[in-house]
């Protein structure tokens, strides 16, 4: 747990604290991915514009242990010969590895949906995106909360 | 009271609570979940909460939230001296509530962080509880100003009641709190500054004395429900080792028996009507145990593993200036020394225990817990569950010292075994001989510490070795960077605000080795603090004995640069009037460290008989916390550190044969008794500017002042934790 996470803890519990009552207002801060998280979004997708929906990323938003989470992407899919995914790929703000997977598919693969299990170092933000055959991306992004040990003091 | 029962578990829970509350006399602070609308269901006038922090009643009452936990550490207290200090209100009708781990993911943190762990109660959270206070007194001061049409700047409050001086008019809190509840909350917040603290700072009585003392406050232990039933656990006490067959007809047909259950791959459950039954049919029942590959691992081959470490070639380094190695080996003198220390329990006076109701929809769990939302977490993966549909209600601890933060294997457990009996609430408790075999142990250490001397007797360099387990390593693996588990190396940090060696050398080398015995290891009071402060200011010792230099002279020296250190060092010994001469037979031993982000220092004044038999007389401790929110608190935590640090450093070992921990309960685990218990002088010395935590960092003086007035008292030099029955006849 490094000083630079409390700091954001805390700063992020104060702003809690005081916006509780514009909740639109900090909602928004939290879709906002950090801009290193972006930045590999972007590479991947080679700059093209990314939207928020038709993918998901299921995982608990609140992780006892970050050893092994259990993760699924899907995004709903005929999977025809004319509309399909592409690909999906998730990456992470947090751990050392930042590109978790990266899966492509075709109308063969017979549904979009990968799971996995994955491990997380610190409480994070994750992002999932798919492309698909249109040639449009699609993202989802999540909050995890990994609640670490108690008593780290570094 | 405005808070009102949980509903969220229906009519039945609100049975038990009324019930309940009938039975006990009333209920406690920690059965209230506040943010039920259903007031009309409870008969209970509803106060709206003026924001996530502050709920004030009609009749002035303010209800502070309160998201850590409380374990005996005072941190209740304080957090709410904290908001009440901004809030401007009452005092004397200040009450707490914890909110809930569910209640706290489903409005987006707003309470933050509910982990109580590594002193961080009131140092981290601190400035967003002050904000919380703040903002509702702003809000609150906003809505009479509002009533009556006046600017607010021209609004005052003391002790809850607003004063508008020019049309001479005064509200209360009481009164606007629901008109402050519905107003959009100021984004701009300034807090005081200290030098205006009227409430942190003072030696308040806490909030918890009286429920505790009159046996008000319910325990995990004491929970009843309607139709609960009641669970004996048996885990394989071999670490590793699976449950292979039990005889379940032996524990069925006894009295009162309902259900035998495998939990896991590794444990066995009782279910019965009370406890006791459940345990003594559990320990009738014969068991077969796959003891894995662990079952002969024992203390002894423990050490010959960390031994090894001590001179491999590998190890991660976590301090190093200038070539010590090479210092050392052109130096004309050295000091060399080797120290162990041993797998220790947190053996809690309350035991782990849990009781949880699953039901296909919903899966709900009480518990003293030292991190809500961990509990939280663990009880969803249990039940198969999203967190959304879990909740977990916090009661107050019988003890922690960290066993209840990280690992909430008895949670998983009750929740287990609630699984397969759905809609039944089932409250499992481990028996004492349960909670020794499966404790997250202090890690086990040895440790080799190298001097190399000028021939004026200055230190020219200083070489650490540490060889053992990795707290990381065990609980957090992900947390490990780079092959380091960075918490290793508490207290001997280079300058920082967090656990730094204060001890200015002209070459240091402090590495780790990481070995990792199969004994899980956990964050125990102090964590790595202790070992790595008893090695250090023993050392300090042994270079003075070597430098024929008196130990406080010396360490002056060596922290000529470090003023904080030096502060709380010499507060010790003024206060103990060392250089002074002690009482006939009487010697006095030192400590100083770094760790949790405070400074705290020992003087210990021990005798020891002809025959060997310590006696400690005295012991004055100090504690630069940066600021002191209760200074009457830190001072009981001061005092409390003793009790603990001392029966660990006498006494507590927890030793492996055949893969298991042969200590089974307090005859041969034990704590310190009243009467083996020094008189305690607290040295409360706030020098403002920082926050550090008081809960753990004292642990780590109390034995090496302790161990250091033995050697002057004996000239026999203790290397080995705990004393235990080492000889201390004088050499």
């Amino acid at each position: 747990m490094t000083s630079g996470r409390r700091r954001l803890l805390l700063a992020g519990a104060g702003a809690g604290a005081v916006s509780l009552l514009r909740p639109v207002a900090h909602a928004q801060t939290l879709l906002s991915p950090p801009d290193e998280l972006a930045a590999l979004v972007k590479a991947y997708t080679q700059g093209a514009v990314v939207l928020p929906g038709k993918v998901k990323l299921d995982i608990s938003p609140l992780v006892d242990n970050g050893n092994s989470v259990p993760i699924t992407i899907s995004v709903a899919s005929p999977m025809s010969a004319t509309d399909y995914v592409k690909s999906i790929a998730m990456f992470n703000e947090k751990n050392p590895q930042r590109d978790v997977i990266r899966v492509l598919l075709g109308p063969r693969s017979g549904k979009a949906s990968v799971s996995t299990r994955i491990r997380l170092a610190n409480s994070q933000k994750l992002i999932a995106v798919a492309q698909l055959s249109d040639g449009t991306w699609w993202s989802h992004t999540v909050d995890v909360l990994v609640t670490l040990a108690a008593c780290i003091d570094i | 009271m405005s808070a009102v029962e949980s509903t969220v578990s229906g009519a039945g829970r609100r049975r038990f609570l009324k019930g309940s509350a009938a039975a006990a006399g009333s209920l406690v602070v920690s059965f209230h979940i506040p943010f039920v609308r259903d007031a009309e269901a409870q008969g209970v006038a509803a106060a709206p909460e003026v924001n996530a922090w502050v709920v004030v009643q009609p009749d002035d009452t303010v209800i502070i939230r309160i998201a850590r936990s409380e374990m005996g550490q005072g941190s209740l207290t304080g957090l709410a001296q904290l908001c009440a200090e901004e809030l401007e209100c009452n005092w004397a009708k200040v009450r707490t509530e914890y909110p809930t781990p569910g209640q706290n993911l489903a409005r987006n943190r707003v309470w933050g962080n509910f982990s109580t762990g590594g002193s961080r109660g009131i140092r981290e959270s601190n400035e967003y509880v002050r904000k919380g206070g703040a903002t509702a007194r702003m809000m609150l001061l906003q809505a009479a100003a509002d009533e009556w049409k006046v600017p607010v700047a021209e609004c005052t409050v003391a002790d809850s009641v607003i004063t508008h001086a020019g049309s001479q008019r005064t509200t209360s809190y009481g009164k606007v709190a629901a008109a402050a509840s519905k107003l959009t909350a100021p984004t701009e917040v300034k807090l005081k500054d200290p030098k205006d603290w009227k409430l942190i700072g003072k030696r308040l009585a806490r909030l918890d004395t009286v429920d505790k003392t009159t046996g008000k406050l319910v325990y995990g232990m004491d929970l009843k429900m309607p139709g609960m039933v009641n669970a004996a656990i048996r885990r394989c006490e071999v670490f590793g080792g699976k449950l292979k067959s039990y005889d379940e007809k032996v524990a069925l047909k006894r009295k009162g028996v309902k259900k035998v259950l495998k939990v896991g791959d590794d444990a066995v459950a009782v279910v019965a009507d009370t406890w006791w039954r459940a345990k003594t049919a559990l320990d009738a029942m014969p068991i077969e145990w796959d003891l894995g590959p662990n079952a002969k691992a024992s203390t002894a081959s423990f050490a010959e593993v960390l031994k090894e470490g001590l001179s491999a070639k590998e190890a991660v380094v976590g301090n190093q200036s200038g070539d010590a190695a090479a210092a050392i080996a052109a130096a004309p003198r050295k000091v060399e020394a080797v120290y162990t220390y041993p797998h220790q329990n947190h053996a809690c006076m309350e035991v782990m225990n849990a009781t949880a109701r699953w039901t296909p929809e919903r899966c709900e769990v009480w518990t003293p817990t030292q991190n809500g939302e961990a509990a939280h977490a663990a009880t969803a993966e249990a039940a198969g569950l999203p967190p959304a549909q879990c909740e977990v209600y916090k009661l107050h601890l019988g003890g922690g010292f960290g066993r209840r933060g990280a690992v909430h294997d008895w949670v998983r457990q009750a929740v287990e075994i609630a699984k397969q009996m759905p809609g039944t609430p089932v409250k499992l408790i481990w028996s004492r001989e349960e909670d020794m075999a499966h404790g997250s142990y202090h890690p086990i250490t040895h440790c080799k510490m190298t001097a190399g001397l000028d021939n004026d007797g200055n230190v020219t360099a200083f070489a650490m070795r540490i060889s053992g387990q990795s707290i990381l390593a065990g609980v957090a693996p992900q947390a490990i960077q780079n092959g380091k588990d960075p918490v290793v190396f508490q207290g001997l940090n280079p300058p920082g605000p967090e656990s730094s060696l204060g001890y200015a050398f002209p070459a240091v080398m402090i590495d780790h080795a990481m070995r990792n015995p199969h004994v899980p290891p956990g964050f125990w009071r102090g964590v790595n603090l202790n070992h790595n402060a008893i090695y250090m200011e023993c050392f300090i010792d042994e270079i003075a004995h070597e430098t024929k230099q008196d130990p406080l002279a010396l360490r002056r020296k060596l922290l000529a640069n470090a003023p904080k250190y030096l502060a709380v060092l010499n507060a010790v010994a003024d206060k103990a009037g060392y250089g002074t001469p002690a009482p006939a037979g009487v010697y006095r031993g030192l400590a100083v460290t770094h760790g949790f982000g405070s400074y705290v220092a020992a003087c210990a004044e021990i005798s020891v008989s002809a025959d060997g038999a310590l006696k400690i007389h005295r012991i004055v401790a100090a504690t630069d916390p940066g600021y002191a929110v209760n200074p009457q608190q830190i001072e009981a935590q001061i005092e409390g550190s003793f009790v603990y640090g001392l029966g660990a450093a006498l006494f507590q070992e927890c030793t492996v044969k055949d893969g298991k921990i042969e200590q089974t309960n307090f005859h041969n685990y034990r704590p310190l008794r009243m009467a083996e218990m020094p008189v305690v002088e607290p040295i409360v010395m706030p020098s403002g500017g920082f926050w550090g935590g008081v809960g753990e960092p004292t642990i780590a003086v109390a034995a090496p002042a302790v161990l250091n007035a033995i050697f002057a008292a004996t000239g026999k030099r203790i290397r080995n934790l705990p004393v235990g029955d080492q000889s201390l006849k004088k050499a």
